[in-house]
């Protein structure tokens, strides 16, 4: 880790924490000040739409970080766990009638002990085999919510929810959804900014970069890769049921191979194995999935319709792959990287060694 | 018992088409070792060409344009994006194909939208009878064509001389590039037996249910496919395919069309569980 000149550690404490000066302090409040106003700065119910999604997607790509960027177990299925978790927290609430802020954590739960369940072929499987195993669970879970128990699921319809209230307020327009989003989503990414700093953040790391030498020095790859696909589901989950009482409905095709798939190309953009990374890339790809929604509409008055529908249909197909082929080849270690780099280069500025 | 044989000749046709599509998944397997999910999006592609430039160029025509046309694309492929990632994790390559797959989607999109081309029909459609059962002739031909690709493979694999030098550059890059053997080449030589068996799948696809950019969707069953029967075999891609083929069909034909659409993967599920390396595939102990 790069510091400012002058920033001596001496003890191990000092070396691994994130905030060391108090620039870092003072900047780390003022974003919690931001945070805290950003429905007073952009008041517009878009742009406070597409934050909330943002936030919510953060969450998802945290889980999906720790599970593949950190641990190394490649996993093709985790839309569908975020489904779990939704469809979870939607049969809490209608079914047993639970309050939203009961079924949060059980939905949550739900969708870790699932995630074991599928993670259970990671005793034998590893690397290739186990990405196809984590797609047949994509399939496998999409199909169980959309032809199982068609009275209580409701099949391709979906499930719908009252909005969520807490005493008497009732979480029903973008600002309040954003109160009740934003600090689930900070609390979240600060368990998992540390937990990576921690013995279980140290051993997934362990096991992704050499299997056989993690379990020589004594960490049972078995428990840890479990632990590993709860913890990745937990926040999956997390996601799902935010992502409830944002739509107040689920459906099997919000959580469709093709969303497992972009998570995968998020955090290859973030950058895999970093925090950052997750918040960056999601950043990155929601902004860019606006700017193409908002260029159909005029592409429509320049070019003939019927080529414009077709443009406008496939920009989203083509620009994403193309993003990802990009980042691949070119950077493959992701905008988390690029951050680094920057920042060295102002912190060394006006020499040019250090990057 | 008619339904029961009707069921079977669609589940071997579309075995038969899984099977084209997974020998082509192995083949790039085998010297690469990068899983080509943009298999299907290649056929796709091979169907559209097949089916938009066969009334223009002719059929004979049409066919050799659309070989050529998807094994440049296929060699494009390899080339541009693939070769950079040699030495990156699996993750990279993973998603490359996948990415690529989006681009060929959203390519196929935009250069034909989204409507239904018709196929150029290229197998008379008097059934053929033996006694009393009737089987309509593109079944056949899709049989007969898995048969010699099969045959025609193992052949190639064992008697060859570049067959050899696939089968090395799969053992190991580093040792087969000090024997001689070009092992770039070897890579792109793959993709274009893979784009050619795209293109041999087509023709059945086609045949079937005409040109659509959603046709790539039939390569996400070729991975079931693939990985029952194994990786890195070529028998295992064949009996893989139609195992998939056939249950999907009648799974479908006489249980409900969702859970068709469900069996291959948790076939899927359970193979890789009791046999992670697939029926006939090559096991690789590793202890962990």
């Amino acid at each position: 880790m790069t510091r400012p000149a002058g920033v001596f550690d001496v003890r191990y404490e000092q070396d691994v924490a994130i905030l060391r000066t108090i620039p870092q302090w003072i900047t780390l409040a003022l974003f919690l000040v931001f945070l805290a106003i950003v429905p007073q700065l952009f008041p517009s119910r878009f742009l406070l739409n597409v934050i909330n999604m943002i936030l919510i997607m953060i969450i998802a790509m945290h889980g999906l970080n720790i599970l593949t960027g950190y641990a190394g177990q490649i996993s093709v299925g985790h839309a569908a766990f975020m489904g779990v978790g939704a469809y979870a927290c939607a049969s809490f609430m209608t079914i047993w009638g639970l309050n939203f802020f009961i079924s949060l954590p059980l939905a949550a739960l739900t969708a870790g002990l699932v995630g074991i369940l599928f993670g259970l072929p990671s005793l034998r499987l590893k690397g290739f085999y186990l990405a196809m195993a984590t797609i047949a669970a994509q399939f496998i879970i999409t199909a169980f919510f959309l032809h199982f128990r068609p009275d209580l699921f409701r099949g391709a319809a979906g499930m719908s929810i009252e909005p969520v209230r807490l005493g008497s307020i009732v979480f029903d327009t973008q600002e309040k959804l954003y109160y009740l989003i934003m600090p689930i989503a900070a609390v979240m990414t600060y368990f998992g900014q540390n937990l990576v700093r921690s013995r279980l953040g140290r051993a997934f790391v362990a096991i992704r970069d050499n299997d056989l030498a993690a379990e020589i020095m004594g960490i049972s790859l078995f428990g840890y890769k479990l632990r590993a696909f709860f913890i990745g589901c937990f926040f999956a989950g997390t996601a799902g049921a935010l992502n409830i009482a944002f739509r107040w409905t689920v459906r099997p095709d919000q959580y469709s191979l093709m969303d497992s798939i972009w998570m995968l190309g998020i955090i290859i953009i973030g950058g895999m194995g970093s925090i950052l990374g997750g918040i960056l890339g999601t950043v990155f790809i929601k902004v860019l999935d606006e700017l193409v929604s908002a260029l159909t509409p005029f592409l429509g008055r320049v070019l003939p319709p019927e080529l414009a529908s077709r443009i406008g249909a496939s920009t989203g197909l083509v620009l994403f792959g193309l993003v990802v082929v990009l980042f691949l080849i070119l950077e493959p270690r992701g905008l988390a990287h690029r951050w680094e780099i920057l920042k060295g280069r102002f912190r060394h500025w006006p020499f040019t060694y250090g990057h | 018992m008619y339904f029961l044989f009707y069921f079977t000749l669609s589940g071997i046709f579309l075995g038969a088409i899984y099977s084209i599509i997974a020998l082509g998944i192995v083949i790039i397997y085998k010297s690469t070792k990068v899983f080509n999910f943009a298999q299907g999006h290649l056929l796709m592609v091979a169907v559209l060409l097949g089916a938009s430039t066969a009334h223009k160029l002719g059929i004979i025509g049409g066919m050799i344009f659309s070989v050529a046309a998807t094994a440049f694309i296929a060699l494009l492929l390899e080339r541009l994006t693939l070769r950079p990632l040699i030495g990156q994790p699996l993750i990279a390559a993973l998603l490359m194909t996948i990415a690529l797959g989006y681009l060929l989607e959203g390519g196929a999109l935009m250069v034909w939208g989204e409507g239904l081309y018709r196929y150029p029909e290229l197998f008379p459609s008097e059934a053929i009878s033996i006694g009393s059962i009737m089987i309509e002739q593109h079944v056949v031909w899709a049989f007969i064509v898995v048969a010699v690709c099969f045959t025609a493979f193992v052949l190639f694999y064992q008697k060859a001389v570049l067959g050899k030098a696939m089968r090395a550059t799969a053992e190991d890059h580093q040792v087969s590039q000090s024997m001689g053997i070009r092992v770039t080449h070897i890579f792109s030589i793959s993709w274009v037996i893979a784009a050619i068996l795209a293109y041999g799948a087509s023709v059945f696809l086609g045949s079937l249910s005409g040109g659509h950019y959603l046709n790539s969707h039939l390569g996400l069953k070729a991975i079931p496919a693939v990985l029952v029967g194994g990786l890195d075999s070529i028998t295992g891609a064949i009996v893989g395919g139609f195992i998939v083929g056939l249950l999907e069909s009648l799974v479908t034909g006489y249980l409900s069309a969702e859970l068709g659409e469900v069996v291959p993967f948790i076939v899927l599920l359970i193979v890789l569980l009791i046999k992670p390396y697939g029926l006939f595939g090559l096991v690789r102990i590793e202890r962990i």
